[in-house]
């Protein structure tokens, strides 16, 4: 139980409309999960629109990390919020597909600011509906 | 047990046991270290690693834990890294099926090793039932 | 008395010979018996000494001859090693990269790809991507007749990275060779952009940019308050 205690928790941050996911830390399984759940509740306590995930620190992604992140996608657009992966590393895109894992329907981008812009468009065009 | 044998020329890099999520960790991490040291690109070092990986998950998860060999030495003349992960878990029913590419997605004991299979350069898997799984990949600089 | 005396000198002529023949086979080229009497045993004396001529003769141009041979192939070593380095530089410089304007890179492809060729293509492309920050590339195939199976993945594999980084690469300029190619790999084909010329993948990244830049404008006038973050 102290192990808990210990875990590492990835910070949240939230700026405007949007949650930032910033993640350093190559993550076992269990941690990848717990994270799926606290941003699925920072979703629901804030009512944000979209949800930015930086994984640009991160040198590998596994077959579980990614479906994790397709996971999270997908939960986080029922709960009427977008997610954009951000600054995915040449090496684990390529790996990725190597491993056949190629997330479709998955929104990505180059860095934080295209990532922002999706998101912005998302929403806007969801707003342009309405009229 | 089931055994895999080491040729003698190659040197032992590490041995460690996987016994917890942090065990897996720490290999790959371990397994990135020697891929850079055996001077290999950043895109093969993420290949074995992210490999690794995914046989460490099956070992954790389906073969109640399990132990990792870590050795380098020359095959077919080029240096090379050798991992070998051992346990002794229920082992793989159906080895072919497993293997086979429809088993990518899903969760199950075997799959996420065709993935991996296509990652390395040499892959080598015994199973037994009740007897456990030994799984040897390579990849060479 | 005479007799005794020649036999004596005989013996020694005969023992400096022996000499003689024991240094050539030692090592030595330029032991010769020399001998200034003019007798009988003169004459053979003056053939071993032919004999030993012709013989370190011969060895002295199979010297020349090896020394020769080492040094072609010390010079040939450094050759190969010269053409390994060129061969790795080419790799580099013969697929380079370049951005043309804003927000598009373009890789013209020229010559035979090979597997390795490939690879490396790919990952110069998506590190420049990222480099850049460039969201559209082009892949400009017009150059390259035919691929093989494992080259047309590695194309695939480019594009579908690509997108995973958040980018899109348009292939163009694909002979109809390698559109069989493409299409008996059973891939699905609508997850690939493709133009048939350069020109026309150009035009399609200028449009892009255009509607990206539209949206952009779009977005920052509409709703002025959301950006006061």
């Amino acid at each position: 139980m102290n192990t808990e205690l210990h875990e590492k928790r990835i910070p949240i941050i939230k700026i405007g409309n949007f949650l930032i996911v910033s993640i350093q830390v190559d993550m076992h399984d269990k941690l990848a999960i717990q994270l799926q759940s606290q941003i699925l509740e920072e979703i629901e306590k804030t009512g944000a629109k979209g949800v930015l995930i930086d994984i640009s620190v991160l040198e590998m992604v596994d077959s579980f990390i990614g479906r994790m992140l397709s996971g999270m996608a997908s939960m986080a657009s029922i709960m009427d919020a977008a997610v954009v992966i951000v600054g995915m590393q040449p090496a684990v895109a390529i790996t990725l597909v190597e491993l056949g894992l190629e997330m479709p329907g998955v929104d990505t981008a180059l860095n934080m600011e295209k990532g922002m812009e999706m998101l912005e468009r998302r929403i806007k065009d969801e707003d342009y509906k309405l009229y | 047990m089931l055994q895999l044998t080491s040729d003698s020329t190659w040197e032992q890099l590490g041995k460690h046991p996987i016994e917890t999520e942090h065990d897996i960790v720490n290999v790959r991490q371990f397994i990135r270290f020697y891929a850079k040291g055996l001077k290999m690109g950043i895109i093969d070092q993420t290949r074995i690693t992210t490999a690794v990986s995914e046989l460490l998950r099956n070992m954790y998860n389906y073969g109640g834990g399990g132990e990792v060999t870590i050795e380098k030495g020359i095959v077919d003349e080029k240096n090379t890294l050798i991992v070998t992960c051992v346990d002794q878990g229920p082992g793989i029913e159906n080895l072919d099926l497993a293997m086979s590419d429809g088993y990518t997605s899903g969760n199950g004991m075997g799959f996420g090793l065709p993935g991996a299979k296509r990652l390395v350069d040499r892959f080598e898997i015994k199973s037994e039932t009740n007897k456990g799984t030994i799984v040897r990949v390579m990849k060479w600089k | 008395m005479s007799e005794t005396y020649n036999i004596e000198k005989v013996k020694e002529r005969i023992s400096h010979i022996e000499d003689i023949l024991a240094s050539v086979a030692a090592g030595d080229m330029d032991a010769r018996v020399n001998s200034e009497t003019e007798d009988d045993l003169s004459g053979i004396e003056a053939a071993i000494d032919l004999l030993i001529d012709d013989l370190t003769d011969e060895l002295k141009q199979r010297e020349k001859m090896q020394k020769e041979v080492e040094d072609k192939l010390i010079k040939i070593q450094e050759q190969q090693k010269t053409i390994f380095q060129q061969q790795a530089d080419l790799m580099e410089l013969s697929s380079p990269v370049s951005k043309v304007w804003d927000n598009t890179l373009i890789l013209p492809v020229i010559g035979t790809l090979d597997s390795q060729r490939t690879q490396i293509m790919m990952e110069n492309l998506l590190e420049k991507i990222v480099e850049t920050g460039c969201t559209i590339s082009i892949l400009d195939i017009t150059g390259v007749p035919t691929v093989d199976t494992q080259v047309a993945n590695h194309l695939l594999k480019t594009v579908t990275s690509a997108r995973l980084l958040g980018a899109e690469c348009i292939i163009s300029g694909i002979s109809p060779a390698i559109a069989q190619t493409i299409v008996h790999l059973g891939i699905d084909l609508s997850s690939i952009r493709t133009k048939a010329t350069l020109q026309d993948a150009m035009i399609y990244a200028m449009k892009q940019n255009k509607l990206s830049e539209n949206v952009k404008l779009q977005t920052l006038f509409t709703n002025p308050d959301e950006n006061e973050d």
